[in-house]
């Protein structure tokens, strides 16, 4: 036991387990508040069809000599919105929308690899980030990224509550759905791009949809489940890279474990009590 | 005086006319069943009315606006059971009564104390206030039908407009739900528009009767109705088990 | 993810293989045309370059700046090497696609070479301190899984690639044997020219340990040159992440040592790298496992002993020698 809190010590002396700690942290906080909507609106997958467009614009912006994120950035966003008026116009569901646009952001991106002829570096280790590998200028992002997640998502808490709940009535109420929508899903593009170059897609994706679905078995308020996604992110974040380094495993993976133990402790409490 | 005048609505839908040539006034305080076979247009009306949908023609309430009226004067919405979102979703009770004060709030919308007592009120004058902190996932059929009749009253509206709310729910239930809508209807005197297939209830408690088939087919009092012997020809013996109830 | 990627296009392009597949045309090899030649990895096609000069038309399937491990042949690829005279591809552990692929070649006048005959391979792996492998030969010979293909960064391992190859041209041209056997052998003597000043070079360093932030890809040269590597990764798979503990090893290694420079591998983002290099102090230096190149250095035509020269000057800083 002691052997354990001993290493925690000696693994929080190293500045990027340090770095890991506080954007992971942070990252946890953005994706997880934005997980509950997206979960329940059926859009579980956007942190992964997100990822796959990505690959598409780096490849873009390699072909073009440009900066990846100046190209990444708006046209994820653009193809955010494209699944958002597939839901809207085609009545495609949310999970078929993202499908449809993911699969088209791996196509053109092996097409635009492909006629490239080659490049200068390899796309995916640009595009894929890694928690250990995460720069003091990245933490800063996770921090800014986050918090402003954290103050639009609490400016439209009620809005964002009335459309998730039943958009119908919502609409009735006078709410603006349609822009508020689009607000939630440019959220949504902002982080998990940037999401993708700190931490890696792995760790953005499952942090929307697994402590989502954790505070969802315990369900009480809706107040309660986005404040227990919350909390059981950012536990999985530290609990994750100590027992990553602790037991040598990589640690993004950990975190992600952790976060399903979490899911099946909150799910065995919900059939325990009935 | 007219509460809603409706003159000339019409609604196609994808180059099909699911409504056409709708003109009628509803006065403050009528109760009126809309009823009609499936595909007749009720849900489409009750959508124009709340502005969901896009339609020609013009509708008007006391010469407001849909959206000015639900701001100053406020109306109360029940959308059909299965229209709403999975009754699983994580939410209190509460939380669900409260929302329905999002109608009449700035952006952005803060709720405060008076907001959530207001909810209360509502759910109390419902007999749910046990309620409150219950998920709504957690509540029988007829609870959740309440809470969300509770959330179109947190405003007190003045205009209560139900979607065939009381499908799903066993014949206590339903009855108690009628009785209910009819206390709102004659002491807080509310105007009722309630869409239904169970004509035998709507015989029971409503005031006026709206008979749509895409177009109107009746409408005025039930007096009127019984009496016509148009509608008799129509209607054959339905009209008869309409008029007996009532 | 890549592989999906790539499994994506190889399904949509499948009816374009299947009619194109039907040519059966195999090029005469007269004396007249060039000979054909399809290389799988950089290494190869610049030996082949060396050995058949202008009498051979090499061609590279890893396009520049993709990353070789995780390379799988288009349809396109396919009916390239159905068309060739020669294929030659790195042996079965760097390209364990190819034993299948073979299988469906139409053309049985396609000489397959495999390069990495006649050379004693080892197991991969990391070695740490005490020089320990883990992974490990049985008693018969036979390889476990963890098998390093990376043989090309020994010069004396290519030197016997380089007969292999000139084999293989005389086997198919008879008629230039000559010009093959001449330009072999210079390139043989440029190559032991190069492993005699890597030698020397290491005689007299004043760190042995190579410390990279990339994959083990030194394995071979490490164990012909008496030094060692320490990487954060375990095995050549570039999806793989190091494990935290790992990376704080390797840091206190290099803080131990005292070593200046921390070494990167081609092509990739060098995130780790980067990583240990902020938290020691450390400078970046490019150590090229010659897999791949860039486009712009292909353009410019660079040749594995132009990469191997530049290995030596960056090794000899920051492992401080003479």
């Amino acid at each position: 036991m002691m052997n354990i809190f001993q290493q925690i010590h000696e693994a929080l002396q190293y500045a990027f387990i340090q770095r890991a700690m506080i954007a992971g942290c942070f990252m946890a906080l953005g994706c997880s508040f934005l997980g509950v909507f997206l979960v329940l609106r059926r859009f579980s997958l956007i942190g992964d069809g997100l990822a796959h467009v990505s690959f598409a614009t780096v490849a873009l912006a390699l072909l073009l000599h440009a900066q990846p994120m100046v190209i990444s950035i708006p046209i994820v966003a653009l193809a955010s919105f494209a699944i958002l008026k597939l839901n809207e116009k085609a009545a495609v569901y949310g999970d078929a929308a993202i499908g449809l646009v993911s699969s088209l952001g791996i196509a053109l991106g092996v097409i635009i690899a492909s006629t490239a002829g080659g490049f200068n570096v390899d796309l995916f280790s640009y595009l894929f980030g890694n928690i250990l590998s995460v720069t003091g200028f990245e933490v800063w992002m996770t921090v800014v990224i986050s918090l402003s997640v954290a103050f639009v998502t609490g400016l439209l808490y009620h809005d964002l509550f009335a459309i998730t709940f039943d958009e119908e009535y919502a609409q009735v109420s006078g709410i603006k759905v349609r822009l508020i929508n689009r607000i939630l899903i440019l959220l949504t593009s902002f982080i998990v791009v940037l999401g993708i170059k700190i931490v890696g897609t792995l760790l953005v994706s499952s942090l929307i949809i697994l402590p989502a679905i954790a505070a969802l078995q315990v369900v009480r308020s809706f107040k309660a489940t986005i404040a227990l996604a919350g909390v059981f992110a950012i536990a999985s974040v530290i609990i994750g890279i100590f027992a990553s380094y602790v037991l040598n495993l990589p640690s993004g993976a950990t975190i992600v474990m952790v976060n399903f133990l979490f899911f099946v402790i909150a799910f065995s409490i919900n059939r325990i009590k009935g | 005086m007219n509460i809603i005048e409706i003159k000339n609505l019409s609604v196609k839908y994808r180059n099909v006319k699911a409504l056409g040539g709708v003109s009628l006034q509803v006065k403050a305080g009528d109760y009126v069943g809309v009823v009609g076979p499936n595909g007749s247009g009720k849900t489409t009306l009750v959508k124009a009315i709340l502005g969901l949908l896009p339609f020609e023609g013009r509708i008007t309430f006391q010469g407001m606006s849909f959206s000015q009226f639900r701001m100053d004067r406020h109306v109360g919405y029940l959308p059909q059971k299965m229209a709403v979102q999975d009754m699983r979703f994580p939410a209190t009770a509460k939380e669900i009564v409260a929302s329905g004060v999002y109608c009449c709030k700035k952006f952005p919308i803060r709720l405060d104390a008076h907001d959530y007592t207001a909810a209360e009120e509502a759910m109390r004058s419902l007999g749910i206030i046990n309620l409150k902190d219950r998920p709504i996932g957690k509540l029988s059929g007829g609870q959740q039908q309440r809470v969300l009749l509770a959330r179109t009253l947190v405003h007190s509206p003045e205009i209560l407009i139900l979607d065939e709310p009381t499908v799903a729910l066993d014949p206590q239930s339903r009855e108690a739900f009628y009785k209910t809508v009819e206390i709102l209807n004659k002491e807080k005197k509310v105007t009722v528009l309630l869409v239904t297939h169970d004509v035998v209830s709507v015989g029971k408690y409503a005031s006026k009767l709206l008979y749509l088939d895409r177009e109107v087919i009746f409408y005025g009092t039930f007096e009127s109705f019984c009496k016509s012997a148009q509608m008799s020809d129509y209607f054959g013996p339905g009209q008869h088990v309409i008029c007996h109830r009532h | 993810m890549k592989r999906i990627a790539s499994k994506i296009f190889v399904i949509f392009c499948l009816s374009a293989l299947v009619v194109a597949s039907g040519d059966t045309s195999a090029r005469d090899a007269s004396t007249a045309k060039k000979l054909e030649v399809i290389t799988t990895l950089f290494p190869t096609y610049d030996f082949a370059r060396q050995v058949g000069k202008d009498k051979v038309n090499v061609t590279l399937l890893l396009p520049p700046g993709i990353e070789a491990h995780t390379f799988e042949p288009k349809p396109s690829d396919i009916v390239k090497i159905n068309k060739a005279d020669i294929f030659i591809y790195t042996g079965k552990y760097m390209e364990p696609w190819v034993e299948n692929m073979i299988k469906g070649v139409s053309n049985n006048r396609l000489l397959v070479v495999d390069a990495s005959s006649g050379i004693e391979l080892m197991a991969g792996g990391d070695h740490d301190e005490e020089g320990e492998n883990r992974n490990e030969e049985d008693a018969h010979g036979h390889h476990h899984e963890g098998i390093d293909p990376h043989i090309w960064l020994d010069p004396v391992n290519v030197e016997i690639m380089t007969s292999t190859i000139e084999k293989a041209f005389v086997q198919k041209d008879p008629a230039n044997s000559l010009f093959y056997a001449k330009n072999a052998e210079e390139y043989n003597a440029k190559l032991a020219d190069l492993d005699n000043r890597f030698k020397a070079a290491f005689a007299g360093c004043k760190h042995k340990t190579i410390i990279s932030g990339g994959h083990f890809t030194f394995g071979y040269f490490t164990k012909r040159y008496g030094l060692e590597h320490a990487s954060p990764y375990e095995g050549f798979s570039p999806n793989a992440e190091p494990t935290p503990k790992a990376l704080a090893q390797l840091i206190d290694k290099l803080k131990t040592s005292g070593m200046k420079y921390i070494y990167y591998e081609e092509l990739l983002d060098p995130k780790v790298a980067r990583t240990i290099a902020s938290e020691t102090g450390a400078r970046l230096e490019l150590l090229h496992g010659a897999h791949n190149v860039s486009k712009d250095e292909l353009a410019r035509g660079v040749t594995y002993i132009d990469i191997m020269e530049d290995n030596l000057k960056k090794l000899k800083t920051g492992l401080e020698c003479k």
